[in-house]
């Protein structure tokens, strides 16, 4: 059923793109360079697993986008669960936290690197400051939006206010802190490239950069689409352990 | 004495052109072991009687003293089960992790009816089971006072009547106080050793009841005491 209902579709949505892909290779409408084929993509791909240059490239922007992105969800949990905790201290960093919520992680890239030069901290510091606004505000919507009823009949048995955030808030929000990771695991990833092809000599981003001022487009495609793959993967990865500890609900808005 | 005794409450809530005054200065007194329902119109302050002393609001003035021991559980009008919990995990929501005893719970679940659905999650149940869920939560605390507001207001006759007998099994077992909210002249027939009624921001009057359990609505007395509650209920305030 799920192999009719989901994979065949799925096959032949990626079949048609590729097809037309080699079509347009085919016919000579767009020049080779521009546009290398999907074989000739697929052997470079080949030799760069083989040689591994595209498996370092991965592993090290992943080990990025992992750090970045737990510091990012420290960070956010910890700032949200004070807001619940310690009602009346969200005014003294919700500005600051709003401010930055609206400067690109990118337009920081100058600064950081006068500051934390051009290694790892610079651009941990972009993938938290990518990752950090999505899980944030999505933590605080599920702190916030927990029924006020269930929180009575935790007042009704006497819990404290640590116990009620733990046993009542905390579970009903968890539905929104998965959707918050989730969304903010694709921003880490798209700033990790960004800073990597700013400031970096590994990672996927340099890849590409690299390959591109080599004039090695096939090279830039393979990158990108390694982009798309890990992503796709770590997000299928995550929508697993979700599962594992969400219940599988239909309500936690993980599909 | 004993009991609870609530001693000139007054409670009112500000709107944006005045003030609602519900309680101005309300004195009733509980007796330890009975069930005392608490009935009025709509908006006369059953609910948030309920609520000030089940400390889920705080007075503007008075005092609620409790003379007994205190352990009270409270059951609402909807069943307010944690849909993240399983039906066990709901009842034994109100315990400390060294108060939980497996064999009570189990005699609790086999009381409201609900063995075999220890693992199933609230959205797996009917209304009805929901609310003995909520009930079951409330007892398996073993409390010496508890509070209920229209708890089976939602629930059809059969549900509504096995669970009035299974309230009045759990009173006989253990002896707890029961502080009862409903609109249904029939229920607090049914249920009460006392029937308090509420009008214009206090107690209008009161009834006491002493007839055994189950009680026949149809007989004589009961239908005088109907009589005089819907006649109580009409006056004005």
């Amino acid at each position: 059923m799920k192999l009719r209902k989901r994979i065949l579709p799925a096959l032949a949505g990626v079949g048609a793109v590729l097809l037309a892909w080699q079509l347009v290779c085919s016919t000579g409408v767009v020049n080779a360079y521009v546009l290398p084929s999907p074989g000739r993509v697929w052997q470079t791909f080949l030799k760069m697993t083989a040689s591994g240059e595209l498996f370092t490239g991965i592993f090290v922007s992943f080990c990025r986008v992992l750090k970045g992105f737990f510091i990012a969800f420290a960070l956010a949990f910890a700032l949200a669960s004070l807001r619940i905790l310690v009602p009346g201290s969200e005014p003294y960093y919700e500005y600051i936290v709003q401010f930055f919520r609206n400067v690109p992680p990118i337009a920081m890239i100058p600064l950081l690197i006068l500051w934390c030069g051009i290694g790892e901290t610079t651009k941990t510091v972009i993938i938290v400051l990518a990752s950090f606004f999505p899980m944030y505000l999505s933590i605080v919507k599920g702190f916030t939006g927990c029924d006020p009823r269930l929180l009575e009949v935790a007042r009704s048995f006497d819990y404290s206010r640590g116990r009620a955030f733990l046993k009542v808030v905390l579970p009903s929000a968890v539905a929104d802190i998965l959707v918050g990771m989730r969304t903010s695991l694709g921003y880490s990833w798209r700033a990790i490239i960004g800073a990597e092809m700013v400031a970096a000599s590994t990672g996927l981003g340099h890849m590409i950069l690299f390959a591109q001022q080599m004039s090695r487009t096939d090279k830039v495609i393979v990158g990108i689409l390694a982009i798309g793959v890990v992503g796709r993967t770590t997000d299928w990865a995550l929508g697993i352990v979700i599962r594992r500890f969400a219940g599988g609900t239909a309500q936690n808005g993980w599909n | 004495m004993d009991g609870i005794e609530i001693v000139d409450l007054k409670k009112s809530y500000p709107l944006e052109n005045g003030v609602l005054t519900v309680f101005s200065g309300l004195n009733l007194s509980l007796r330890s072991g009975a069930i005392t329902v608490v009935l009025g119109k709509s908006g006369c302050g059953k609910t948030t009687l309920l609520r000030l002393v089940g400390g889920l609001e705080v007075p503007d003035a008075g005092e609620i003293r409790f003379h007994d021991a205190r352990k009270t559980a409270f059951v609402f009008q909807e069943p307010r089960l944690m849909p993240w919990l399983n039906v066990r995990d709901n009842i034994q929501f109100g315990l400390r992790r060294g108060e939980i005893d497996p064999d009570m719970t189990r005699r609790i679940i086999a009381t409201v009816g609900l063995t075999g659905f220890e693992t199933a999650l609230p959205s797996q149940l009917s209304g009805g089971m929901r609310q003995r869920v909520a009930l079951a939560r409330a007892l398996v605390c073993r409390p010496s006072f508890i509070m209920m507001d229209e708890p089976f207001a939602a629930l059809d006759h059969f549900t509504r009547e096995s669970m009035q007998n299974e309230l009045l099994r759990v009173r006989e077992a253990t002896d707890a106080s029961i502080l009862f909210v409903t609109h249904s002249i029939d229920e607090a027939l049914t249920l009460a050793d006392r029937i308090v009624l509420l009008a214009g921001g206090a107690c209008a009057a009161s009834f006491e009841i002493d007839m055994p359990h189950p009680r026949d609505l149809t007989c004589d007395e009961l239908i005088r005491t109907r009589r005089d509650i819907m006649a109580a209920l009409s006056a004005p305030n």
